[in-house]
């Protein structure tokens, strides 16, 4: 039957080549089998419709052919829920990189507004470009695991190693004494603390985002800030780094809920060192005269004042930021007495 | 096809997916080749296509359950399945588990009912 050859043809293009010529004999035969019986039961032999019908109801040749390999998937429903994890993790993560990255590249370059819009522009195609990337690792590990099977089944069963009390706590189950936070709270808090730092690194450029219009005063002031501020400023844009970097951590471990007291106490003992370095130098000169030679018997009275009033500051930030730290490691020196004391229990 | 329709599809192929491969197993106790098998399935009920039958019957093969030899019968090379001894091994632990599961399922039934 001139049909029956075409659609066995047809099977076997789509079928492998090591195989093809043992599966069409045998679906032939079977097919054969069939055909015979249909047509002893009408006495005649099948119309080129009926021939038809029948055989786009055994299904389309690529289908039929399909049916005869082993399931092929991409990425497969083992593999699946792993590589959805590093799928997301990995945009999170190049998301914030990126972030960081041309925020610092403007503002240590010529800060402009094309290259905001450049680094805004090219995020779709950062984005792109490491979800294709997972994909495609990802891929290449299903390919190695369908085809030798047994080599990678620590990746296929990740995380193999996990115990329930690593778990994430209840997104309402807050630290006592700590209001609950949601993940898209600490989430929020990042962006916020990105901004800031953003804001930050604009500075030196753009006293503007600080000032404002006062920055036209400020250039015409006969005072200038002491060099021991630029040291100051740089271990703040340091200290906020590291508040992202520990916020992003705790996140991507689950733990933005237990370690608030941890990071508040770390960031407290690292405010010392810029309010330690302002309050180290000599005669409290932390705003100058531009043109001492001229202007110290106009504004020598009034410098004095603004620099005992900045030291006075920074002695009373420098005593809070010392009983935050001493308040904090009292607190977490009672919630270990309290552990140890129910373990002895 | 509505949604509906489409779900009840899948959930049917998904219900009949392990009731095939358990009959096939069953019947493959007596030697078959592909056309005699589907006929017989369906005389008792159990309508396979063409393209689902085949095609399983090289994979229970591939997997050890099924033997197969290739032989002339009706002046046409035919290959004859049967159940392997791996296969009949697999099988009644299959039926042990089908008949828990059976008798599971309708006492919910009858319960519901």
């Amino acid at each position: 039957m001139d049909l029956l050859d075409r659609y066995l043809q047809a099977v076997k293009k789509h079928l492998p080549w090591q195989r093809q010529d043992d599966i069409i004999a045998e679906l032939r035969a079977n097919l054969e089998a069939q055909l015979e019986d249909k047509e002893a039961g009408l006495g005649r032999p099948l119309t080129t419709g009926e021939a038809e019908d029948w055989l786009r109801q055994i299904g389309p040749p690529r289908q039929v052919a399909a049916r005869y390999q082993p399931q092929q998937y991409l990425i497969g429903p083992v593999l699946f829920p792993t590589y959805w994890f590093v799928l997301r993790t990995a945009v999170f993560w190049v998301t914030i990189a990126y972030a960081v990255g041309v925020a610092v590249q403007i503002a240590v370059r010529t800060p402009s507004w094309a290259a905001v819009l450049e680094g805004v522009l090219r995020v779709p195609e950062v984005l792109l470009t490491t979800a294709a990337s997972v994909t495609l690792i990802f891929a290449v590990i299903e390919y190695m695991s369908t085809r030798y099977p047994g080599r990678w089944p620590a990746l296929a069963a990740f995380p193999g190693d996990w115990t329930p009390s690593a778990l994430p706590p209840a997104e309402k189950e807050a630290v006592r004494g700590e209001k609950p936070r949601s993940r898209a709270h600490a989430i929020a808090a990042v962006i916020m603390i990105f901004l800031c730092l953003v804001w930050l690194l604009l500075l030196p450029h753009h006293p503007y985002v600080l000032l404002g219009p006062g920055v036209a005063y400020l250039s015409a002031s006969p005072f200038q800030g002491a060099p021991v501020w630029w040291q100051a400023y740089w271990c703040v844009v340091a200290i906020t780094l590291f508040q992202l970097i520990w916020r992003c951590i705790a996140i991507y471990r689950g733990r933005w809920q237990q370690q608030l007291s941890a990071e508040r106490m770390a960031i407290a003992a690292l405010g010392l060192i810029p309010l330690g370095l302002l309050l180290s130098i000599g005669d409290h000169a932390y705003i100058t005269l531009r043109h001492p030679a001229l202007d110290q018997l106009r504004y020598g009275g009034a410098l004095d004042s603004i620099n005992k009033s900045i030291h006075l500051s920074l002695l009373l930030l420098c005593a809070i930021n010392v009983l935050q730290l001493l308040w904090g490691l009292g607190r977490m020196s009672l919630d270990c007495y309290r552990k140890h004391a129910a373990a002895m229990r | 096809m509505t949604l509906t329709e489409n779900l009840f599809e899948n959930l049917r192929l998904e219900l009949r997916r392990g009731c095939l491969t358990l009959a096939v197993l069953v019947q493959l106790r007596q030697e078959h080749y592909g056309y005699t098998l589907r006929k017989v399935l369906a005389e008792r009920g159990l309508e396979i296509d063409e393209s689902t039958l085949y095609p399983l019957l090289r994979r229970l093969e591939a997997q050890g359950l099924l033997t197969s030899e290739w032989r002339e019968e009706d002046k046409r090379n035919k290959r004859f399945y049967r159940l392997s001894s791996d296969g009949e091994q697999i099988l009644s632990q299959l039926l042990v588990e089908w008949r828990a599961i059976n008798a599971a399922v309708n006492a919910t039934i009858d319960n519901m009912l």
